[in-house]
């Protein structure tokens, strides 16, 4: 009673009955004035004198009374609403399949969409977790097509001229081995010249920073030490400032600890050594990746214009070691550099588990739908009982609101694990996993999935439900005529969701085309049997090039005395993950037109027997023997194929000369072999000609391969055991066969084309829920229409075909749609696919035909109930 | 009348409606007469400042009011107390008991 008497009040309600109390108070006091002898007129002005200030008083109580009023209609629209919630509760009780279909699949995509969110939030749309980040830049040689690394010449001439920036500074990364005086382990070094931290905005957590005393050349080395090698290594030793630790053989001042959390540059690394740098004799090598932190007043362009002019006043310094005059200075963002690109993975996978959602939601509303329109006759009934349509829409989006909120709450911890399992295995495409969180925008992200969701599958069959009219309640609850709206809107959604299916498919279809492709790469040789690793000898121990000579001939006659060795060789690159050296050339027969850069081309130096360890064949020449590599100078190599064709598409190859490197004053390089083809620079790249020279056999640095005559893995034991018997001190790193290598380089591909292939067959089975839902309902509206047809003599196989063509009409228009979309979408991942056209006609086919398949099954379980009817009992209902 | 009426102490208007209403339901007018008998005069309430009170006290959830029949056959709004209503007039007069034993304490020594 009173809660009709609130909803009916309005404010002029209140106004007026406020007037009507004041003005029988007024008439009580004139009343009362009169009959004390006080003529009327008089009595009415007394009455009022006496009781003040009208206006205000009115005013007040209005005030008072609608403030009244708002607080009990809250609270009645908050009973409301815990009402529709309770009734909703229980109707989704009711509906368990449905209501298990909409929560997991909607889940589902929220969870995965926050998760991948989260890792591209992480990655690209965050700020990079260094002070005032906008200001840093990464600064290279630009010699375009190529980016090349900074000279010590080039960072001292550098730090010592340029005034755009607040601090320099320049970085190599080294694998290290660090021996507790028991036992060896490879760390991850950094060198940085001084400046690094403060160009980051980095500050130790214990100790001090590197000064520019500690970089001067004869310095006692000195080492800053992450917060988890402090840890882990040395088990958080108090005094540790000011301690020496063994680093390949020499010892550094530990001068300071780093704080734990450091940015994505400095991922992986355990221990960062002040470099020390003299004016060197040459200009090259080339080894330093710079960093520089822009001053706040100097715009980009600016600083652009000073990095040139260094450039060009430096040239002339070097000319005799370095004559690409063609090459300059540039920069970019520190960010773009550190981004790479992400963009395009991140994207497709973004958007690909943003469809699932999508297409959940969908299916939600298509099921919803049909959920309104067999519940038409309750609905009308509470409309009829005085239910306002907006009530009725309001309990309807009660109920999504519990299917979303339920969405939520099963995705989060989806998300979570999604979180997990990115960060543990997505560093292959994901810069910065370390700092993906569920945070700020990622949360915004869930909230804003979960308000999505309840829209996208609340509104429409809400509208839908809403609009019904109380005719309904006159119709027959089996009638259909005035449902052929809601079938219509039905079969749209279900079109809809194999529209945004089939592009999925197409995708994954292509991803996997393009895993088969790379997996079927001829890598130039024989892969299976071949394992390997890498090895650095230190000038501490191994002072001379005697005791390095000594030490590979140790090492070679051990592993070639191992059981199941075939041969064993070295080189200073390794297929697939390690190509260590591009150098530029000069051909005698065929010099640079000027303006343009020297050709440059992987550069591999390898022992004489690499050849034959890894069965390439000689197709013209000889091969390189003990004393090419006896050599001072590069006076031989041997190319390959690619090359030959490259630069001498027609004519002879053996007996070309050639200068090296820019060197004016070394002798021509002859080529001397021509050899088969090996993909140093990537399976899905195309060969652009490799040069071997002979390694040197007192070289620091070796990958050791071995051939094997049984299964390779099975030596990797026993090649640690022998590096370890030789010099316990020396870390043996990456250790696996040429197989492994080649799944490992994959497994970011592999990882990619798992998620989207999943992503694609949920989509394709919530489709096909979707159109089983919809040939379900149809057969069950029109069983009378079937049991006519059927009594009147009408076949099973007409009545079949009849259900199928309807439900496949709807697939068909979907799938063609969706077809037309994946083949403007998919141009934009070229850059990802291998082997495999964008358009490929045998991916969109099979997807097609695939689609059909599925839908057809789901077609036909509806089919066979309709044809199931017995015409007589469902005749007899009638 | 030997004295001008008082002005009222602030405060204790709310305490004197939920007061006057003990005895059972009133309307506005009511409640202005009852207190200017009961106080003989001494105390002088506006009329305008007893129905914002009265007001006041309903959104607040002291006093209900609802429309009935009056002596002169018209529509009144009676007020009466809600339990609240009961409740807060206790600790008020225990309150105001307190602070006029306390005043006069003070005044007594002059």
């Amino acid at each position: 009673m009173k809660r009709f008497w609130y909803l009916r009040r309005g404010r002029n309600r209140v106004a007026t009955e406020l007037d009507e109390e004041l003005q029988h108070h007024l008439d009580l006091r004139t009343e009362e004035l009169v009959a004390g002898g006080m003529p009327p007129a008089d009595a009415r002005r007394e009455a009022e004198r006496q009781f003040g200030d009208l206006r205000a008083a009115r005013e007040y109580c209005r005030r008072q009374d609608n403030e009244k009023d708002d607080a009990v209609r809250r609270q009645l629209m908050f009973e409301d609403l815990i009402q529709d919630l309770r009734i909703g509760w229980r109707g989704l009780l009711r509906a368990p399949l449905m209501t298990m279909i909409i929560v997991g699949s909607v889940g589902l995509g929220i969870g995965a969409t926050t998760a991948i969110f989260a890792a591209v939030d992480a990655a690209y749309l965050r700020p990079l977790p260094y002070s005032n980040p906008d200001r840093l830049v990464r600064i290279y040689t630009d010699a375009p097509p190529n980016r090349f690394l900074f000279s010590v010449a080039d960072y001292l001439a550098f730090t010592e001229q340029q005034k755009s920036f607040e601090r320099v500074a320049g970085y190599t990364n080294r694998p290290m081995a660090y021996s507790d005086g028991q036992v060896a382990e490879r760390v991850d070094a950094r060198i940085v010249t001084w400046g690094y931290f403060g160009v980051l905005g980095i500050r130790p957590a214990m100790g001090r920073d590197f000064t520019e005393a500690d970089g001067r050349p004869g310095a006692q080395p000195a080492a800053l030490i992450t917060a988890s090698f402090w840890k882990e290594r040395l088990h958080e030793k108090p005094d540790v400032v000011g301690s020496r630790i063994r680093l390949d053989g020499a010892d550094y001042t530990v001068v300071g600890v780093l704080p734990a959390a450091l940015g994505p540059l400095e991922q992986g690394r355990a221990c960062f050594l002040s470099a020390q740098y003299a004016t060197p004799p040459r200009k090259g090598p080339f080894f330093l990746w710079m960093l520089g932190r822009l001053r706040p007043d100097v715009d980009r362009a600016a600083a652009i214009d000073e990095l040139r002019a260094i450039n060009r006043r430096m040239f002339p310094i070097w000319r005799s070691s370095y004559q690409d005059e063609r090459a300059t200075w540039g920069m970019l963002d520190l960010k773009t550099f550190v981004v790479g690109d992400v963009g395009t993975i991140g994207g497709l996978a973004l958007v690909a588990v943003g469809l699932v959602w999508l297409i959940a939601c969908v299916n939600a509303s298509s099921l919803l739908v049909a959920r309104v329109t067999s519940r038409r006759r309750e609905l009308a009934v509470r409309a009829a009982l005085g239910a306002s349509r907006g009530r009725v829409l309001r309990y309807l989006l009660a109920e999504s609101l519990l299917l979303a909120t339920g969405a939520t709450i099963a995705g989060i911890p989806l998300a979570l694990a999604g979180v997990r399992i990115v960060r543990a295995f997505g560093a292959a495409y994901f810069p910065r996993t370390a700092e993906i969180g569920v945070d700020g925008p990622v949360l915004w992200l869930l909230i804003g999935l979960t308000v999505g969701s309840v829209l996208l599958f609340g509104l429409v069959p809400a509208v839908h439900g809403g609009a019904e009219k109380a005719d309904a309640l006159r119709e027959s609850g089996r009638s259909s005529t005035a449902s052929s709206g809601v079938r219509r809107l039905r079969r749209v959604l279900v079109a809809g969701q194999f529209a945004i299916a089939t592009p999925l498919l197409v995708v994954a279809g292509l991803l996997l085309a393009t895993l088969s492709a790379l997996g079927h790469v001829d890598v130039g040789f024989d892969t299976h049997s071949i394992v390997g690793g890498g090895l650095s000898l230190p000038p501490a121990q191994y002072p001379d090039a005697g005791s390095l000579v000594t030490f590979w001939d140790r090492f070679r006659q051990r592993v070639e005395s191992l059981p199941g060795v075939a041969g064993v060789t070295f080189s200073d690159s390794r297929f697939p993950d390690s190509l260590n050296n591009f150098n530029n050339f000069e051909l005698e027969d065929a010099p640079t037109p000027p303006g343009k850069g020297q050709p440059v081309v992987p550069w591999v130096a390898v022992a004489p027997d690499y050849f034959k360890v890894f069965g390439l064949t000689l197709v013209e020449g000889r091969l390189l023997d003990e004393r090419d590599a006896a050599e001072q100078n590069v006076l031989s190599v041997v190319v390959d194929r690619a090359w030959a064709r490259r630069f001498f598409p027609n004519g002879r190859v053996i007996g070309r000369r050639m200068i090296e490197g820019g060197c004016t004053t070394c002798p021509h390089t002859t080529v001397v072999g021509v050899v088969s083809n090996v993909k140093y620079v990537g399976l899905d790249k195309p060969d652009q000609g490799t040069v071997y020279t002979a390694l040197s056999p007192a070289s620091r640095v070796s990958f050791i391969s071995v051939r094997t005559s049984g299964n390779p893995s099975a030596l990797i034991g026993p090649l640690r055991q022998v590096v370890r018997e030789l010099d316990p001190n020396r870390p043996f790193s990456t250790v696996a066969t040429v197989d492994d290598l080649i799944d490992t380089s994959l497994s970011g591909r592999r990882s990619l084309s798992v998620l989207v292939s999943a992503v694609a067959a949920v989509a394709l089975l919530l489709s096909a829920i979707g159109i089983y839902g919809v040939m379900a309902y149809y057969v069950q509206q029109h069983s009378k229409e079937i049991a006519i047809r059927m009594a009147l003599g009408g076949g099973r196989g007409d009545v079949f075909r009849l259900v199928v063509v309807q439900g496949m009409a709807v697939v068909t228009g979907g799938v063609a749609i969706g077809l037309i979309a994946s083949m403007a979408a998919t141009r934009a991942m070229a850059s990802l696919l291998f082997g495999v056209s964008a358009v490929d006609p045998a991916t969109l086919t099979g997807v097609a035909a695939m689609m059909t398949a599925v839908a057809l099954a789901a077609c036909a379980l509806p089919a066979r109930r309709a044809i199931a009817v017995e015409p007589a009992s469902v005749l007899r209902d009638e | 009348m030997k004295h001008q009426p008082l002005p009222l102490v602030q405060g204790t208007l709310d305490l004197l409606v939920l007061r006057a209403l003990v005895s059972g339901p009133m309307h506005g007018y009511g409640i202005a007469k009852l207190v200017q008998e009961r106080t003989e005069g001494h105390l002088s309430i506006e009329d305008a400042a007893l129905y914002q009170a009265l007001h006041r006290l309903d959104r607040q959830g002291l006093v209900e009011a609802e429309w009935g029949p009056s002596e002169n056959n018209r529509r009144a709004r009676y007020y009466t107390l809600t339990a609240e209503g009961r409740r807060r007039l206790r600790e008020d007069t225990a309150n105001w008991r307190r602070y006029a034993r306390a005043v006069e304490a003070l005044l007594g020594e002059a």
